[in-house]
């Protein structure tokens, strides 16, 4: 449920900012591919999901395996949000 | 410089095209404000504005030889060769213009004398002999020429504004041109940002029959004598000397002028080399100029002026503030005629206005080293991609990366490293199709397909896109290196649809100045083009054969400065801190102005300048740059075509006015 919280904000702010639908952003695409963001696009939502998930990415957490759809991003965040909790 | 007009028409009295051939001349009068011409015939109307710059007092057009009349646009360097050629074999000339030069060239070899002209050209002839109109331009579409079906037969033009005094034609957005601009920078082949007017390509003559048949044939093609200058040097170092004597002779050629010849500085190696280069030629005083910023972040004029001071200049800068941007962006996209991606033509119309009041009718730029020496950064990209393709990741690709954009915030805080790795690794599968280096700009600017009105029925297709880039493509571009065949779409795309036209042709004669490239010299390109990728670029340094070979002959710092572009402010000229709209944008962007334009989708508009409610940030990229640019060139595009200056001839400046009955 939280994760699908944080999703639906996810594509909110995806949406607002790089003029897309919210039905035409693909979850488990990668929004370079599309067209939707270029690299500084990555860079706002990487800066986003630091701020609203209250998380610190490291840089060799920078990969395409956490960022490469938006599901990728939540599940990453949602694992990051986990960790910190747990420690 | 000048600028042509011509209409090829029976459908039309011998009057009525010669009023509107002068009607559409002053229209063009900016291009050539010294003077001006018609040649009237039956079947053909020819017409010439001038900029005098050779035989400046026996040189004007349209010029008539025997059977043949002439309009033409730009120079041919080497007319004083072929001019002796023909002397030799008793051929007799009137002037000393380099335009007779044509004439009789061509009376000598048809259209086989094209591809003998070193220069920047767009020719038009009419042959009553052969009963045929021929229109040529030059190898690399320094020079412009547009062409339209009018009236059962056609009109010719320098720019497309000329058409607008045609009866019964107006230009209209073709959508699918907008958006391939959009994506490209340029529109491939003949087709233009307008429906129905068409571009002469670069390198090939047209041929029209008066039946209406029309035929193209290609007279030169970018890399047609790599095989013959495959081994021309066998070590970096004779790469080096060659390099340097064929720029030299380039420059020496442009030098031929009689009136002053001047050099814009960028700050950069390429115009600083070009300005060593006439100094040595000449040794003489001569005038720079230049753009400066008030913007510290995209101001170079600490290295103009060491480059001015280097060759002992009398240096001119036009310093232009975001203000000076937000009120001449309207004009200057009258001039460019289509939509620009940046805002930087607008300086570069402001510094031409400058070189007009100092008297100064042509300069030397460094234009076209970037594409032919592999100095933009899509070239290191490639190479990148390709190396990490090759052999994986590893700590060199990542150095490489890491330095790709040191004038990007974004691309130099480490902390964003991953995501610029992960944005290019998406890369990684297509790099090197038919679109090498341009794939990386289709994606970035794939957005402004949302941004089109959504009537249009438009999507982007990148699998059509490629058939169409490949249907440009010479034979032999499949055997050439990836480096090789970016340059070509280099040359083929940003450069010819924008740095040689909205940023350089129609910039510099918005204000009669003639710009003149020593880079884009047939020689120089063919020699750069077949040399080894890696003496172009050497590692990841750019440019290096240059930067070697003139090492210790021009400022060292300006060798060793890190690339940048050429940027002026873009959005943030346009939008207060408010989030208010400023001056003709306020009129041209808001929704009702972009509902009656019809081009774009007017909710995507609104959406987007809300972004920028609280005014623009400080970091903003790319792209927001780039869509706003596109829009609102695009709206001021739109109001020209429906509010169309209507210059009036004068007649005091008449200086050929030929009645042909024939």
């Amino acid at each position: 449920m939280i994760k699908d919280d944080a999703r639906q904000a996810l594509v909110a702010f995806i949406s607002e900012n790089y003029m897309v639908d919210e039905d035409e952003i693909p979850l488990d695409q990668s929004l370079i591919d599309e067209g939707i963001i270029d690299s500084f696009g990555l860079i706002e939502i990487a800066s986003y999901l630091q701020t609203a998930h209250g998380i610190e990415i490291a840089e060799d957490e920078l990969i395409r395996d956490n960022f490469g759809s938006v599901n990728k991003m939540i599940d990453f965040a949602a694992r990051k949000v986990g960790t910190s909790c747990a420690s | 410089m000048c600028g042509v007009f011509a209409i090829f028409a029976t459908s039309l009295g011998i009057e009525e095209k010669r009023e509107l051939t002068k009607q559409a001349l002053a229209q063009l009068q900016h291009r050539g404000p010294d003077a001006w011409g018609v040649y009237n015939s039956p079947k053909a109307t020819l017409g010439h504005v001038r900029l005098s710059i050779v035989d400046v007092a026996a040189g004007h057009q349209p010029m008539v030889s025997g059977d043949q009349i002439v309009s033409f646009n730009g120079e041919i360097f080497n007319h004083v060769e072929l001019r002796a050629e023909l002397e030799s074999q008793g051929v007799v000339f009137e002037t000393r213009s380099d335009t007779e030069v044509i004439l009789k060239l061509y009376q000598r070899d048809g259209i086989d004398c094209f591809r003998q002209f070193n220069g920047q050209f767009a020719i038009i002839i009419w042959d009553k002999r052969e009963q045929r109109l021929i229109a040529a331009r030059d190898r690399y579409g320094i020079r412009p020429l547009y062409l339209l079906p009018y009236r059962g037969g056609w009109a010719f033009s320098s720019e497309m504004k000329a058409f607008d005094c045609l009866p019964g034609f107006r230009r209209s957005f073709s959508p699918a041109g907008l958006l391939e601009h959009g994506l490209l920078w340029n529109t491939l082949g003949e087709t233009t940002v307008y429906n129905d007017v068409r571009s002469v390509e670069s390198g090939t003559v047209k041929i029209f029959a008066t039946s209406g048949e029309e035929q193209t044939r290609r007279y030169y093609q970018l890399g047609e004598e790599l095989s013959a200058r495959r081994d021309q040097f066998s070590s970096f170092e004779q790469a080096q000397e060659g390099l340097t004597q064929a720029l030299s002779d380039a420059v020496t050629l442009r030098l031929r002028s009689d009136v002053p010849v001047g050099a814009y500085l960028s700050g950069g190696i390429d115009s600083t080399v070009i300005s060593r280069l006439v100094k040595d030629a000449t040794n003489h005083d001569f005038r720079t100029f230049s753009v400066a910023f008030e913007d510290e972040s995209l101001d170079e004029s600490l290295y103009q002026k060491m480059a001015s001071e280097d060759v002992n200049s009398q240096h001119n800068e036009v310093r232009v503030s975001r203000q000076n941007i937000a009120d001449s962006i309207a004009d200057t996209v009258r001039h460019t005629e289509r939509p620009i991606f940046r805002t930087a033509p607008t300086p570069l119309y402001l510094l031409s206005d400058k070189v007009q009041q100092e008297r100064i009718k042509v300069v030397l730029t460094g234009e076209g080293a970037d594409e032919i020496l592999c100095g933009y950064d899509a070239f290191k990209e490639l190479k990148i991609l390709e190396a990490w393709k090759k052999n994986g990741y590893s700590p060199k690709v990542e150095g490489a990366l890491r330095d790709l954009y040191p004038h990007l915030a974004h691309y130099s805080d480490p902390k964003h490293f991953g995501l610029i790795r992960l944005y290019y690794e998406g890369f990684l599968d297509d790099y090197d199709n038919e679109m090498a280096g341009l794939n990386i700009r289709f994606n970035n600017n794939k957005i402004l397909e949302r941004y089109l009105n959504p009537d249009f029925g438009l999507q982007v297709d990148k699998d059509r896109m490629r058939e169409r880039i490949a249907e440009q493509l010479p034979a032999d571009f499949k055997h050439w290196t990836l480096m090789q065949r970016n340059s070509f779409l280099e040359m083929k795309t940003l450069l010819q649809g924008y740095l040689l036209s909205s940023q350089g042709d129609r910039m510099a004669l918005s204000h009669g100045v003639e710009g003149r490239f020593p880079f884009l010299d047939h020689q120089v390109v063919e020699q750069a083009f077949a040399m080894p990728d890696e003496y172009k670029l050497r590692g990841f340094e750019q440019k290096a054969v240059l930067r070697e070979a003139f090492t210790g002959k021009i400022p060292q710092q300006i060798i060793d400065r890190p690339k940048r572009p050429y940027m002026a402010p873009d959005l943030i000229s346009f939008i207060d801190d408010s989030g208010n709209l400023q001056g003709m944008a306020a009129e041209m962007m808001n929704d009702q102005a972009i509902r009656d334009a019809g081009l774009f989708n007017h909710e995507m508009v609104a959406k987007f300048l809300k972004k920028f409610k609280r005014g623009v940030p400080k970091d903003i990229g790319y792209r927001d740059n780039m869509i706003f640019t596109f829009i609102y060139s695009t709206q001021l595009c739109h109001y020209w075509l429906n509010k169309p200056v209507q210059d009036a001839p004068d007649y005091g400046l008449c200086t050929v006015d030929i009645v042909d009955t024939l």
